[in-house]
């Protein structure tokens, strides 16, 4: 289990915990690693309060591992991240954002740019596990490389009172990416833009949405994909409403600007099956225990 | 008694589907139950096991003395009820493995169903062939260590060889336990190996016919067809 302590970089609230670096690798601060490399302000935009820098420059032998939480009361996080990874390098990273507790009243907002240099390889995992109350405000940027490779896996199963989620993916000449978004609706609201712009010849792209709306639960979920060269891209967006009192609506979106382009897309939103709810009632499990069983294959989460 | 059924009456989508069966079942007793497509066979095996798809009107289930008509479908097989699904429903995204490991009351192994790893590592019912669904079933059934068990039309898509060795476990992990089975069957080809002691034949919601010898009934079927069952001198009374 990731935490502070082991993580490669730590934060808590606004204090970076640890940091370890590896062997060709710096992890820095993103204000330090304004200060130390020019070339870093261009994707930082504007001068960081707060944030990680890593710059895988060898060939990695473990998973990278962050971890941001927000631990005391009313603590407003306005995070910039840069991860590059150079050419040829493939990396995973394991990136978890939370919060200590159920009622902190936090705010997490991040904006991250993470670049895959030309044939550079990534799998991403980032999970998040928030308070009630909490606020959360990622926007992330990929910015794929020539014949790179993108894995990007979003899971959400404690979801915060807010969660505006933002994604925008940039493939170049035969670049992939691979995006799951898990999303479990409670007592929350949830906007979900992401958005694959597939510019370089030969690129593809795939989403995946598989979201459940809970109890009280809100979300909206706009998926696009614009395709401006010859490429494929496809959408998956998947709900299921679980509660009378909420609401799903999925948004996909295709914009194909290149006659050579391929763009496909599958939508639906389903209710949990009597049959299915029956079944594995019928093998012992309780209404409850069934519901949660069918929810977690829904999402697939293992 | 064990199990029994009386006068039960039963509703799916506002048609009277069962219409006062009445069935006694004792300890360790193999019975079969006969009967054309949409006689009600499996509607009387989801009623026993408490889906609530339908709706009981009339009528009473007693399940080792206790009354059991009301009682949602997992507190019945906590009793000791299971049931082998005609048509199991896919779970998608749930492993067979998982879903052994939350009902599991007992472990049986493997090789004794040719249950392989591949099959517990699919997606519950997503994709299995006729075969492999009537593997994963009776698994599951052996897992729950129930003491009544109903197996709706197990024989249906398997091959002689392997409807052999599935009547041969039957036996020996069931009827040699002294667990309790109700064999409902279309083709009957089953039974030639379980050899229940009371075969029933149903027709239309009503069960018309129970006799003890099942060669008798496969043989009047087979020749005459089920039509025969209603004029048969066997009619139950």
């Amino acid at each position: 289990m990731i935490n502070v302590k082991n993580a490669h970089y730590g934060q808590v609230d606004h204090k970076v915990e640890n940091i370890f670096e590896g062997k060709g690798i710096i992890i820095l601060p993103s204000q330090q690693a304004w200060q130390k490399f020019s070339w870093t302000r261009k994707h930082f935009q504007k001068k960081p309060k707060e944030g990680y820098f890593i710059w895988v420059k060898k060939q990695p032998v473990f998973p990278l591992t962050t971890c941001i939480t927000i631990a005391s009361k009313k603590i407003s996080q306005h995070l910039n991240n840069l991860l590059v990874i150079e050419k040829n390098i493939k990396a995973k990273a394991n990136v978890v954002c939370n919060a200590a507790a159920d009622n902190l009243c936090g705010l997490h907002q991040a904006q991250g740019k993470l670049i895959l240099k030309d044939k550079a390889s990534l799998e991403y995992n980032h999970f998040h596990q928030w308070g009630k109350k909490d606020l959360v405000n990622p926007d992330y940027q990929f910015i794929l490389g020539k014949g790179s490779r993108l894995v990007y896996n979003y899971k959400n199963l404690a979801p915060p009172k807010n969660l505006q989620l933002k994604t925008s993916i940039y493939n170049n000449e035969n670049a992939s990416a691979n995006l799951k978004f898990v999303i479990n609706g409670l007592n929350s609201k949830i906007n979900l833009k992401d958005t694959l712009f597939l510019k370089g010849k030969n690129s593809q792209g795939i989403v995946n949405l598989r979201l459940v709306g809970r109890q009280n639960s809100q979300i909206e979920a706009i998926s696009e994909i614009f395709a401006s060269a010859a490429a494929k891209g496809h959408l998956d967006c998947q709900g299921l409403l679980v509660s009378q009192d909420s609401v799903i609506s999925l948004i996909p979106k295709l914009v194909c600007q290149n006659k050579k382009a391929q763009l496909t897309h599958e939508a639906s939103i389903g209710k949990i099956s009597e049959e299915e709810l029956n079944y594995l009632r019928s093998r012992g499990l309780s209404e409850k225990e069934a519901i949660n069983l069918i929810i977690t294959g829904f999402l697939e989460i293992e | 008694m064990f199990l029994e059924i009386k006068n039960l009456k039963v509703k799916g989508n506002g048609q009277e589907i069962l219409k006062g069966i009445n069935l006694k079942i004792k300890k360790g007793e193999c019975q079969a139950l006969l009967g054309p497509n949409a006689s009600g066979k499996s509607t009387l095996a989801q009623v026993i096991a408490g889906s609530p798809k339908y709706r009981v009107s009339q009528g009473k289930i007693i399940f080792r003395d206790k009354g059991i008509t009301k009682l949602p479908p997992e507190k019945r097989t906590k009793l000791g009820i299971a049931l082998s699904w005609q048509n199991p429903p896919a779970i998608k995204g749930v492993r067979l493995e998982k879903l052994l490991g939350k009902i599991s009351n007992r472990k049986i192994e493997n090789k004794k169903l040719d249950l392989d790893d591949n099959l517990l590592d699919r997606q519950v019912n997503l994709d299995f062939s006729g075969g492999e669904k009537k593997i994963s079933e009776l698994f599951q059934i052996l897992s729950l260590n129930p003491q009544l068990v109903i197996l709706d039309e197990i024989d249906s898509g398997l091959d002689i060889k392997r409807l052999e060795k599935f009547a041969r476990l039957i036996k020996k992990e069931l009827i040699d336990k002294k667990v309790a089975l109700l064999l409902i069957t279309h083709s009957g080809t089953i039974l030639r190996f379980l050899k229940p002691q009371l075969t029933n034949v149903m027709l239309d919601g009503k069960i018309v016919c129970r006799e003890k010898n099942y060669r008798k009934v496969l043989q009047v079927i087979k020749k005459y067809g089920y039509d025969k069952c209603k004029k048969c001198p066997l009619w139950a009374s």
